[in-house]
């Protein structure tokens, strides 16, 4: 008697156990990484206080190594089992827009308000956000002021065009053990995103605001020579080298200057350095890529409207800075927060004076095959196999297929 | 006894069924699945359209002819030199010198380190300012300046198939070691008593009867090389210039990166035919030479 009712007992607790569960609607949440960083306990906070206000739904946070995790939720989505919301870069989502996987996010005029316009620029196609920007970044030039000593240049006084970055790159290279300049032309995605930073630098551009591409013009042609006029200064062999491949040379002191993120800064060792503007190029002024990536609400998982909410309250202007600031991400508002920050620490000026002439990662509908065409165009004129103007126009036929 | 009868007959094919079963599912259909999708544009979206021989008009106009002539040159190498150093590793293995189980087992590493591990280490080596080659290279008077063997297109090809046939050498070794350990050993000691050499041993008894294994290894050898992904993807991604891109990374970069699951299933075809036609002709010819050899079964 004693054991059957301790059966129906247990049976019972499981029903309504079940039946509890089964009532709350789940959303599936993919975020790129791991659960490591200081911002992550402030997400899980606001993910709480989001399930608390919304009751019936439970969010499932999935973290997916940054390697596959947005093949892995592009995936889902082409199989018809979407994430309800998902961290993508943002260079993802016209392909993603067109193919119908997302919804646009209708931010409100006030809400557009709180960005700067070039952030904007990254998240709209066609007139519509189709992503909430989650994480940012700008890129500066990094120069090792004992080199610059040593190859008898002012080290306190950086390149700030792209003559004086040659000049200061060869003066080093002959004068010092060390290369002038770390230059990154491997097949890798960073290797285009390192480019745009000269692109930008120089009035380029990839593709227009009306979607045409523009990539065949006098800026590019020079900003692509003046890229394989820096392999000749640079380390040895730049195709067999990414972005992050850069950064052990420079902790090293084999290589002047460098173009990187404000990441570097807690990560150059004790090197001697400093950091400014990308230098300007002959007809433009310190430009830099702006990259976002963004909170993308998913078409299809039955619970888009309160995907939307919740990721438009993590996203928010105070729960996103706190985010940023725990996770060392360059700050995507002007907030007290980060005037306070910019001027505790100087360092974070030429990355966030650097946003207002910044350009987005180009939004075309294959960003891979928009990638390879700009790494090949590159490659060649590194290896010394084709003019600038050549592989400008090569690249820009190939464009036009992927736009 | 009609019952029993027709048990005795059907009872053969039904042993057969959950082999054919399993076959069917992970096998027969998604080949047939491929095939299916490499005559649609599907893409991301999950709608898509029936495009006839379109995918595969386009990927013979592109520059594919280019990557199946690489693929085939990138392998023929590959496989050739993992058959000779392994060849050369097996007899030398097999011979009788002291401390022979230590050399078995030192020439394991390469097969046992998680094959992504090992493609790592050989990356860094191929490294210019810290790699142990070009140091070395340079030590030596070799090279009198850092040197990137993946930075330029002929030194990036060879330097993946070095890396491939590190990997794939420990496996020809010991399967052609047990080939010429089931040699009979009175064969040997036959041509011992009537004065043969070494290399005449060698020539006329190990080499004929290990031929069929020579063969069999050759063919799963080309097999993998052919369809070999991870060691290119994590040293170049195919490049610099498209210069390591065989088949499988150009099929990869289709379907998985650039999200072209039409275009790429009908490069996945196209493997197979290849794969396929290749495999057919290789037995073809395999049989040929078995019927003329002398060693052939009467």
């Amino acid at each position: 008697m004693k054991l059957k009712s301790l059966l129906l007992g247990g049976v019972f607790a499981l029903a309504i156990a079940g039946s509890a569960s089964a009532e709350d609607k789940r959303l599936h949440m993919i975020v790129c990484g791991d659960n490591t960083g200081a911002g992550i306990p402030l997400q899980t906070e606001v993910i709480n206080q989001w399930e608390a206000a919304n009751a019936g739904y439970k969010v499932d946070v999935e973290f997916v190594p940054w390697g596959q995790c947005q093949e892995k939720s592009t995936t889902l989505a082409s199989a018809g089992n979407p994430p309800a919301i998902a961290y993508m870069g943002s260079r993802t989502l016209k392909q993603l827009a067109k193919n119908d996987l997302i919804i646009p996010v209708d931010m409100t005029e006030e809400e557009k308000a709180t960005y700067a316009p070039p952030i904007l620029g990254t998240i709209t196609a066609d007139g519509k956000q189709w992503g909430l920007p989650r994480a940012f970044s700008t890129k500066a030039l990094y120069w090792n002021k004992d080199l610059f000593a040593k190859a008898g240049l002012d080290p306190e006084n950086p390149p700030k065009t792209w003559d004086e970055m040659y000049e200061a790159a060869k003066a080093i290279k002959e004068k010092t053990d060390a290369d002038g300049v770390g230059l990154a032309a491997a097949s890798f995605d960073n290797t285009m995103h390192q480019f745009l930073n000269y692109l930008y630098s120089n009035g380029g551009e990839v593709i227009n605001a009306d979607g045409e591409i523009t990539f065949n013009s006098p800026n590019t042609v020079e900003a692509v020579a003046f890229y394989g006029k820096l392999a000749t200064v640079s380390q040895p062999g730049p195709v067999a080298y990414d972005r992050a491949k850069l950064r052990p040379l420079f902790t090293e002191g084999r290589i002047g200057m460098f173009i990187s993120g404000p990441w570097e800064r807690a990560q150059v060792g004790d090197v001697n350095w400093g950091v400014t503007r990308v230098p300007a190029g002959p007809n433009g002024k310190h430009g830099t890529l702006l990259i976002t990536d963004s909170l993308a609400v998913f078409k299809g998982s039955g619970v888009e409207e309160q995907a939307l909410s919740l990721g438009k309250l993590l996203t928010n202007p105070e729960n996103q800075v706190a985010f940023e600031l725990g996770e060392g991400f360059t700050p995507l508002r002007d907030m007290p927060q980060v005037r306070e920050l910019a001027a505790k620490d100087p360092t974070w000026a030429p990355f966030l004076e650097a946003i207002p002439d910044g350009g987005p990662e180009p939004f075309v509908t294959d960003y891979v095959g928009m990638q390879d065409a700009i790494n090949e165009a590159l490659q060649a004129v590194v290896l010394g196999e084709m003019e600038a103007a050549e592989a400008v126009e090569i690249a820009a036929e190939a464009l036009e297929a992927v736009k | 006894m009609a019952v029993a009868k027709t048990q005795r007959d059907y009872f053969p094919y039904l042993l057969l069924v959950p082999a054919s079963a399993v076959m069917l599912a992970i096998v027969a259909y998604p080949l047939y699945e491929t095939f299916r999708l490499s005559f649609t544009n599907t893409s991301m979206s999950p709608n898509f359209e029936y495009v006839g021989f379109e995918n595969y008009e386009k990927i013979m106009s592109k520059r594919f002819p280019e990557v199946i002539a690489r693929t085939f040159y990138w392998m023929s190498l590959s496989v050739a030199l993992k058959m000779l150093i392994g060849t050369l590793g097996a007899v030398l293995l097999n011979a009788a010198v002291p401390g022979r189980a230590l050399f078995r087992v030192l020439v394991m590493p390469p097969w046992v380190i998680p094959i992504a591990i090992g493609v790592f280490i050989w990356g860094w080596m191929y490294n210019g300012q810290f790699g142990m080659i070009s140091g070395m290279a340079q030590r030596i008077g070799i090279l009198d300046a850092p040197f990137e063997f993946l930075a330029y297109k002929n030194s990036a090809f060879f330097a993946t198939i070095v890396t491939d046939v590190w990997i794939g050498v420990p496996m020809v070794t010991l399967y052609l070691l047990a080939a010429m350990q089931s040699i009979p050993k009175d064969l040997y000691e036959a041509a011992w008593v009537d004065g043969a050499s070494r290399m005449y041993r060698f020539r006329r008894i190990t080499l004929p009867l290990i031929i069929p294994s020579i063969a069999t290894m050759a063919l799963l050898s080309a097999i993998a090389t052919f369809n070999s992904f991870d060691i290119i993807w994590i040293l170049t991604e195919g490049g610099p210039r498209n210069a390591t891109t065989t088949m499988i990374i150009d099929t990869y970069k289709t379907a998985i990166s650039r999200f072209k699951y039409g275009e790429g299933a009908a490069r996945t075809v196209m493997i197979c035919l290849f794969l396929g036609t290749f495999t057919l002709v290789y037995f073809m010819l395999l049989n040929r030479l078995a019927k003329r050899s002398p060693h052939n079964a009467k």
